[in-house]
């Protein structure tokens, strides 16, 4: 019965729960709906990153990710190829060479990334074959090289165009190749693309000169949910002389990221929840001192205090839960169309490239987060309720019943 | 055998800092089954007199003893529970709860004792039935009269078989008829259900009806008749 008095309570001044419902509704909106963007941007920043070069895992020989020479090239590749062909759970993987070095023009030159690639096991562990908005991908035959769209304008070329790769060689004497750019390329990161080069895997052994050697394996998993198993699974069967490496640990900052993401979503959460939770007093302050002879009746007729205490805290906790289930369908539909469609910033292109997204950010709203607001709002609105009902507690019956 | 009695009651307001003797020393003994009115000027004590009878209010100085009950020794939850399984309380202004119907507010105090729905029910059916306001029952008090509202609160205050009722100017708001009603309707309870009523109230229709007539003038008991 006091709940139901609690609730019709509720109904007694309409606008003004209504008022302060749609405060609580707008908050939790805005909580879910910025929750989504924050994780559809880190989303598509870690997918690109794992999407265009580091793939879920990466082996190399141990100690080369921490320094990056050329004489770390991955002993018994061969082994490890097996160990990768026989071990459950992986998906596809890539051998690369990797180096540093500086590729030239007739009119500029740039320092870059080179990665050496086999072209039909590349496509199946990196995305860039898709990313290509000129030529085609590497074929795997001699002397091709792709090139991002940036490095393109910087070095003034075009298909067709010759460029020179160095590169210093395994005995440290400068190496160096003429390549003949077949494809261009465009990635969602501005950053990626101002340093990265691709050729295919034979070239760069030669230009390293590095014979048959390889410096990295790139894997994609099954299932990236599980991405420590099959790391354990990997690394179990290989010796101390190899490094097996997840994007977690490849992609550090990205991780960091994510993690203050969250928890900047967490304060953000408290902000709008303390925001709410003046409302919330100040409504229900109101609705006690209308009622201040209601409550006065209700003591005098042997109401005892904790279960007027429990009427008061029991209407904002009404408002608090169909706010926050109402915010919660608000926040869902309002970004449901836009996980399809993408919310689209093309006005801010090219700031999101600098961060690795594209100008389409699909959101993703965490059912993390849903739970956390749906247990969050409606303890705010209890909160809030407190002092109020407090308030409503210490009233005398004796001087109540004659307030007007 | 009384069923209520005071010692040396005293009640001192603090008005803006000035003392306000509103009770200067009761000895009252008011036995079961009494219908008592409590009359006399405004500013008289009355009001008061009835608030602290109604464990409503503390005195300032001297005791009320319920049977064997001290209400001056207990504590604000005991207070509330005495008034809910002891008491019953009528107010001017009605005072039924808004949201609430007739029935509902009738229920209201049978809920605070833990009965189930289904004895609230029908208790309250049975006494609405019984003071003829039945067809009220799903009736919010914006929807009644005055007179109907006042019958639904006497209701409400003898549901749960108080040993007392305590009645603050009940009939203040009602016209000559409807008051007439209202008391012929607490004279039938009294009589029927042997339930002690203790009124408050300068209205002559109530005071010529008092089988006990307290007098009081200046915070003392002047006549007792």
């Amino acid at each position: 019965m006091l709940l139901n008095i609690a609730w019709r309570n509720i109904w007694r001044n309409k606008r003004r729960s209504l008022v302060v419902l749609s405060s609580v509704v707008v908050g939790v909106a805005a909580i879910l709906v910025i929750d989504g963007l924050n994780n559809g941007m880190l989303n598509q920043m870690l997918y690109n990153q794992i999407s265009s070069s580091v793939s879920h895992l990466q082996i190399h020989k141990s100690g080369y990710n921490d320094n990056k020479v050329i004489q770390s090239f991955i002993p018994e590749s061969d082994k490890v190829e097996y160990k990768l062909q026989n071990t459950a759970g992986i998906e596809a993987y890539s051998k690369r060479v990797k180096a540093f070095g500086l590729v030239s023009s007739a009119y500029n030159s740039s320092g870059v990334y080179i990665t050496g690639v086999i072209a039909s096991d590349e496509k199946r562990v990196s995305n860039i074959a898709d990313m290509m908005v000129e030529g085609s991908y590497l074929t795997d035959k001699k002397d091709e090289i792709i090139i991002s769209k940036k490095m393109a304008e910087k070095l003034n070329v075009k298909l067709g165009s010759k460029i020179v790769v160095m590169a210093s060689t395994l005995d440290g004497s400068p190496g160096q190749q003429l390549f003949k750019v077949t494809g261009i390329f465009e990635t969602y990161s501005s950053t990626f693309d101002k340093s990265n080069i691709y050729i295919g895997l034979p070239d760069a052994q030669k230009l390293l000169e590095v014979g048959d050697e390889i410096y990295e394996f790139a894997v994609i998993a099954k299932n990236h949910e599980q991405i420590e198993l099959l790391d354990s699974s990997i690394e179990s069967g290989l010796d101390d002389r190899y490094e097996v490496l997840n994007y977690k640990v490849l992609l550090p900052m990205m991780i960091m990221q994510i993690q203050l993401t969250k928890e900047s979503m967490m304060i953000l959460n408290m902000i709008i929840g303390l925001a709410l939770i003046f409302g919330i007093i100040n409504t229900m302050l109101m609705s006690v001192f209308e009622r201040i002879r209601e409550f006065g009746v209700l003591m005098a007729i042997g109401l005892k205090s904790g279960r007027l205490f429990r009427m008061v805290v029991t209407e904002a906790l009404i408002l608090g839960i169909i706010g926050t289930i109402a915010g919660i369908a608000a926040g869902y539909l309002f970004t449901l169309p836009f996980v399809h469609y993408g919310f689209d910033f093309s006005v801010f292109a090219e700031s999101l490239k600098s961060f690795g997204v594209g100008a389409k950010i699909y959101p993703a709203v965490s059912f993390e987060n849903t739970i956390s607001v749906a247990i969050m709002i409606p303890i705010i609105a209890v909160l809030g309720a407190i002092y109020p009902a407090y308030k409503a507690v210490k009233l005398q019956p004796v001087y109540a019943i004659r307030h007007v | 055998m009384s069923i209520i009695r005071t010692e040396k009651l005293e009640k001192i307001y603090q008005d803006n800092g000035v003392p306000v003797h509103a009770l200067r020393g009761i000895d009252l003994e008011i036995k079961k089954g009494e219908y008592t009115v409590i009359a006399g000027p405004s500013g008289s004590g009355k009001t008061t007199l009835l608030n602290v009878l109604g464990a409503l209010d503390k005195p300032t100085k001297g005791n009320v003893w319920f049977e064997d009950q001290n209400l001056a020794d207990k504590k604000k939850a005991e207070l509330s529970d005495f008034r809910l399984k002891k008491l019953g309380f009528i107010f001017q202004a009605y005072n039924l709860i808004p949201v609430l119907t007739a029935l509902e507010n009738i229920e209201f105090s049978m809920m605070l004792l833990g009965k189930s729905e289904k004895e609230r029910h029908e208790k309250a059916m049975a006494l609405m039935e019984e003071l003829e306001i039945a067809e009220l029952a799903k009736k919010r008090p914006n929807e009644m009269s005055g007179g109907q509202q006042q019958r639904v609160a006497v209701a409400r205050a003898i549901v749960n078989n108080p040993e007392i009722v305590m009645a603050d100017e009940p009939t203040a708001n009602l016209d000559t008829k409807t008051g007439g009603n209202l008391l012929d309707l607490m004279e039938k309870m009294n009589a029927e259900k042997n339930i002690t009523f203790i009124f408050s109230s300068h209205d002559q229709q109530v005071i010529s009806r008092a089988k006990r007539l307290l007098y009081l003038r200046d915070g003392l008991i002047e006549k007792d008749s």
